[in-house]
């Protein structure tokens, strides 16, 4: 773009600015706390409840939880669930998002509402339970995968990306002799990165963080993603199973606070990193020279 | 339309059939099977007799549910939230994502996105426990600042007036930066000439936004719309249980946090199937109203 | 594999299998083990020889550590008990939807651990209708299961017949915790009285305790839970009823007895003057243990075995901090009393839809007496000898400093344990703190005074359909009250709101229940 030299334009341009440092402070202060927290004593995070930037730095929650290779494990898990995940839903989706973003598809109306129907309405979690079970899919990492294949969301939001494109595109292409996945795999995907990036996203983050199939579908501990190490840590240092569970005192004593922020911190990382990566699909004219020229 | 004509249509796309195949597939096998799941709620289910052996009830459970001295209150709280959620939530990931859009120090930009998209991560539990030590009366950093200024001290966790603002703020905290993300996907698509051109017609910034950026994401807006208006009840259970108590009971209990206590808690799987489905039924009358509007206006809509 | 999954995908879409699956409720095998009880386990089960294959065995438990632990353990209990052993373990925050789902689905395994009363309460319905196995008559035949104790067990009984065997639990753990350091300043011994507990809260909010010449402590911290917190345990000390009491020879609510309103007042009154935490409705239990830690309240009353923990980290931050235990504290009638529970945490029930015949039950039953012999009882307890414990004077435990050590190698198991110290001769702990051994005494001593629930072995039906959605209203109103939301008057029309809600038909069917048993 080019630069708007106006006093309007410079005033807009510095309240954009402002806006959005502050925004950024606002929501970057409880995760820095966070950091803070893991990287500090036990005991100066128990007086100061509020940490920001820790008197001492104390590695000892680190050191705690990569002590085992269990995270590893699991991260290993979770990386490899969610790199699979990603691309087998990104497959299913967009096949089905191109398919129904076919104006002159006969029956198109029926499926998408079809589709629509089954974000509303679920038999819940024991039918499922059944249907994975009957496919043999227990206690296996297709349990993680195949029962949320498809995001009936992210398949209407990819679907109207596509709807989108400018119309023409498709006849020119059969003009030139293109099949209907030429015309997908060549044109269509290729003009949609940004969608395709960002519903891919959706999915690794769907998939990063699944955890209830974990619990339900998964017997072998050493199958867990890291979701469930954390919620557990989580669930424990925040005193939530508390008494009821019949314990107390000697019987349960909950991680410590710092340790609680370390898992917190080591589960997020890896997701944030794959974001800077996907960003330059939502720089402006990713697109340029599109279609008309 | 003539028969031989649809059967010629429907042949010449065989390729595109073949594609929504193995996703249709997937929702018939994972989806449209379970839903077999939902006729418990016109019995007595007992999981070991199964479906087939269980007592036909008739509509005893949505009796139950209508006849719940709570039961309006639950809907109103519910249809409040949701109203909160729709006005003062809805558009804050459209602003953003226009303000982003406007920025031109790409590094800046990328800086800003990648920050405000963390909170997402963050569960609920963290979340309300992060602000319970910022707002507790014992000690929290907002009270002790009213308190140096010689102010009152409020007690934000145990009223019935300090609910809404403080889920909404937390909802607002944690989901505003990652519902840019489609946004910033579509604005990316905007052919950058539509830009130029209107530069040379002298059109300012605002205009630009108004009338090129604006309409462009219109159609993604629409249908994020629908499809939020379609989860009208669903509020997000984890988030409202944890904020949940004595004193706001009566502004916080939703149909989740409801059906958490009266089915889940005790088994009853029915009844807990009879409230769901009464909210997915809700939110299918909606979806299908909103989806008719849109069509009425020109839009896409979902189907 | 793909082209069995495959196959089984085309099976599954030619056929009704799935749908006939899930209309019949699936009562099928669990498929999780298939190895045939070895016949080779007679009557009080002791494999016959040592070359016999081991028996193949998969329970299920919650896991109540961060991480799932190293299997040193379960390797040496396979090879005590000619077991192949597998243990699957789930996170303890899911254990209800993991329970609820493979129960649903025929999929629980030979042995499936409950967690808690909470959850087992549940199951009671499915055990009438004979989803799991009566152990009752086999019980008898096995020289350690027998050695149960009988009134636990009948607490545990469905309809008088018993399919559990529990973990045993102290009756009551119940009392007081407090800064032992800030009474001495002060001049105060360890209350004995209501009156005396409420003076030690006064005067730790304004007899300046730590000496800082500021006014910035308080007397009780206190969470959100009104019986493992504070509130049921100053109730017993008022002499309130243990959930349910005898008013007239018929069983009525607590709330309906007038020590329940004077607990109450009690509590208004902390709350007014600010001796208690403000925000003790909605705190946890980690900000709760957080404000007696850093020396900003000075008592915390629940289990006293807290003692321990809440010593090591106060510690931390202050060397000089003190803590001490009370119990026996009498209410304005002059007697002390204190709640129990049902003297059982964990059970573990066996379902028919894996345990196949009489004779692999047999099998699964020998196991578990074998786990209640000193030396297995012990293993699951404490661990290895010289590793994770360490024998001191008068032949106690001591645990190994090393607790992270232990937590990912030995504390896990500890939930398998079946019985406990009053069944099995087992080893008992040594502890170096004074005050957390002060505490194991006074929790046996708690013992001579317990006040018991008469309903744990009785039953409602209107309360295992509406009875957690009841207690709601009646939690809500004791907050409310305490906190001044609702007056004396009110709290009446909430107990008629129980009452119309379902409460009624909860009181009759509880005396009914009540008759039939005498």
């Amino acid at each position: 773009m080019v630069h708007d030299k106006t006093i309007g334009g410079r005033l807009f341009d510095g309240a954009v600015y402002v806006i959005l440092f502050l925004v950024a402070l606002v929501t970057i202060l409880p995760f820095l706390h966070i950091i803070a927290g893991s990287l500090t004593t036990v005991d100066e995070l128990a007086q100061k409840r509020f940490v920001l930037f820790p008197t001492k730095i104390s590695w000892d929650a680190y050191t705690y939880i990569f002590s085992t290779n269990t995270i590893f494990r699991s991260m290993l898990v979770s990386i490899g669930v969610t790199g699979f995940g990603t691309l087998f839903s990104m497959i299913l989706t967009s096949l089905m998002a191109y398919g129904l973003s076919r104006r002159d598809l006969v029956g198109r109306k029926q499926l998408m509402f079809m589709i629509v129907f089954t974000m509303l309405f679920s038999g819940g979690m024991i039918p499922t339970f059944i249907v994975v079970k009957s496919l043999g899919m227990i206690d296996s990492y297709a349990a993680l995968i195949v029962p949320t294949a498809i995001n009936a969301f992210n398949l209407i939001i990819l679907r109207s990306f596509f709807q989108n494109l400018p119309d023409g595109l498709e006849e020119s292409a059969k003009i030139d002799g293109c099949t209907d996945w030429g015309i997908l795999f060549r044109i269509v995907i290729p003009l949609s990165m940004p969608a395709i990036a960002t519903i891919s996203l959706f999915y690794a983050v769907t998939y990063w963080n699944t955890y209830l199939p974990a619990i339900l579908y998964i017997d072998s501990a050493e199958k867990w993603p890291i979701q469930v190490l954390l919620r557990q840590i989580v669930i424990l240092a925040s005193g939530l199973t508390a008494d009821s569970s019949g314990f107390s005192g000697d019987f349960v004593t909950p991680p410590d606070q710092t340790i609680k922020m370390a898992v917190i911190v080591v589960a997020t990382v890896p997701v944030l990193l794959v974001y800077p990566f996907l960003q330059k699909y939502f720089d402006k004219g990713a697109l340029l020279g599109s279609v008309k020229g | 339309m003539k028969k031989h004509d649809l059967r010629r249509r429907i042949m010449k796309n065989k390729a595109i059939y073949l594609m929504i195949l193995p996703g249709l597939l997937y929702f018939v096998l994972f989806k449209y099977f379970p839903m077999w799941g939902l006729v418990i709620s016109f019995q007595e289910y007992r999981p070991y007799d199964g479906i087939l052996g269980s007592d036909w009830v008739g509509f005893k459970h949505y009796q139950r549910l209508f006849t719940e001295p709570m039961f309006w209150t639950i809907f109103r709280n519910t249809i409040i939230l949701f109203l909160m959620n729709l006005i003062f939530f809805f558009p804050v990931p459209i602003i953003l994502a226009i303000l982003l859009n406007e920025v031109r120090l790409q590094a800046f930009k990328r800086f800003v996105q990648t920050i405000v998209y963390i909170p997402h991560f963050m569960s609920w539990v963290i979340i309300v426990s992060i602000s319970f030590v910022m707002v507790t009366m014992d000690g929290g950093m907002i009270n002790e600042g009213l308190d140096a200024m010689g102010m009152q001290k409020i007690n934000f966790l145990l009223s019935d007036e300090w609910f809404r603002p403080m889920y909404i703020v937390q909802v607002i905290w944690r989901e505003a930066g990652w519902g840019t993300i489609v946004y910033l996907a579509a604005i990316a698509a905007i052919d950058p000439q539509l830009y130029e051109a209107s530069r040379m017609d002298g059109a300012n910034r605002f205009r630009q936004i108004w009338h090129i950026t604006l309409p462009s994401i219109r159609s993604v807006i629409v249908i994020l719309l629908i499809l939020k208006i379609g989860d009208v009840l669903e509020l997000g259970f984890e988030h409202v249980y944890l904020l949940l108590n004595a004193m706001n009971r009566n502004v916080a209990e939703i149909f989740d946090t409801y059906v958490y206590t009266a089915g889940l808690k005790q088994g009853q799987f029915s009844y807990s199937t009879a409230v769901g489905f009464f909210k997915s039924f809700v939110g299918l009358v909606l979806v299908m109203s909103a989806n008719w509007l849109a069509k009425k206006f020109g839009e896409e809509g979902v189907y | 594999m793909r082209k069995k999954q495959a196959a089984t995908t085309f099976r599954v879409l030619c056929t009704t299998t799935l749908a006939g699956c899930i209309l019949a409720g699936c009562a099928s095998g669990s498929g999780v083990n298939e190895g045939s009880a070895t016949s080779g386990t007679n009557q009080g089960g002791a494999p016959t020889s040592e070359t016999q294959a081991p028996f193949k065995l998969t329970i299920m438990t919650n896991l109540h550590t961060p991480e799932v632990p190293t299997d040193a353990i379960e390797k040496m209990l396979e090879e005590k008990t000619n077991t192949d052993l597998t243990i699957n373990w789930v996170p303890d925050g899911s254990y209800e939807e993991k329970l609820n789902s493979s129960f649903a689905t025929g999929s629980l395994p030979q042995a499936v651990y409950m967690k808690n009363q909470t959850t087992y309460i549940l199951f009671r319905d499915a055990i009438r209708n004979n989803q799991f196995w009566e152990i009752g008559p086999f019980i008898k035949d096995y020289p350690n299961l027998s050695k149960l104790d009988e009134l636990v067990v009948k607490n545990t009984a469905v309809d008088g017949k018993t399919y559990a065997i529990y973990q045993e639990r102290p009756l009551s753990r119940q009392g007081i915790i407090f800064r032992k350091d800030w009474a001495d300043k002060l001049g105060l011994a360890a209350p004995k009285t209501t009156d005396e507990l409420y003076n030690m809260l006064k005067q730790f909010k304004e007899g300046d305790p730590d000496g800082n010449g500021k006014a910035d402590t308080m007397g009780l911290t206190d969470r959100s839970d009104l019986v493992y917190g504070a509130f049921k345990t100053v109730a017993s000390y008022f002499g309130t009823p243990n959930n349910w009491g005898l008013a007239d020879g018929k069983l009525q609510p607590e709330f309906m007895f007038p020590q329940y309103k004077e607990t109450m007042d009690f509590f208004k009154k902390l709350y007014d003057e600010g001796l208690i935490n403000k925000d003790f409705p909605v705190t946890s239990k980690e900000d709760q243990q957080n404000l007696v830690i850093t020396g900003k309240a000075g008592m915390y009353i629940g289990s006293m075995a807290d003692v321990q923990s809440l010593h090591q980290k106060t510690v931390e931050i202050n060397p000089n901090a003190l803590y001490d235990v009370a119990n026996h504290i009498s209410g304005p009638d002059g007697n002390a009393g204190i709640w129990s529970i049902p003297g059982y945490g964990n059970l573990v029930l066996f379902p028919k839809s894996s345990v196949k015949s009489e004779e692999e039950l047999k099998s699964i039953l020998a196991f578990f007496d074998k786990l209640m012999e000193p030396e297995l009882a012990n293993l699951v307890k404490w661990g290895v000898p010289d590793k994770h414990y360490t024998i001191v004077e008068g032949g106690l435990v001591q645990k190994a400093e090393d607790t992270k050590m232990t937590d990912r190698e030995q504390k896990p198991y500890e939930i398998l344990q079946v019985g406990g110290e009053s069944t099995i001769d087992m080893l008992r702990a040594y502890n170096k703190l004074p005050a957390k051994a002060k505490a194991e005494e006074l929790i046996i001593e708690n013992n001579s005074m317990l006040i018991n629930d008469p309903t744990a072995a009785l039953d409602s039906k209107t309360f295992g359909l509406k009875g957690v959605e009841l207690q709601q209203i009646i939690n809500d109103a004791t907050y409310r009250y305490i906190l001044g939301n609702l007056d004396a008057a009110g709290f009446d029309g909430e107990i008629e709101r129980w009452k119309k809600g379902g409460g009624e038909s909860i009181i009759a069917e509880y005396n009914e229940s009540l008759a039939k048993s005498q």
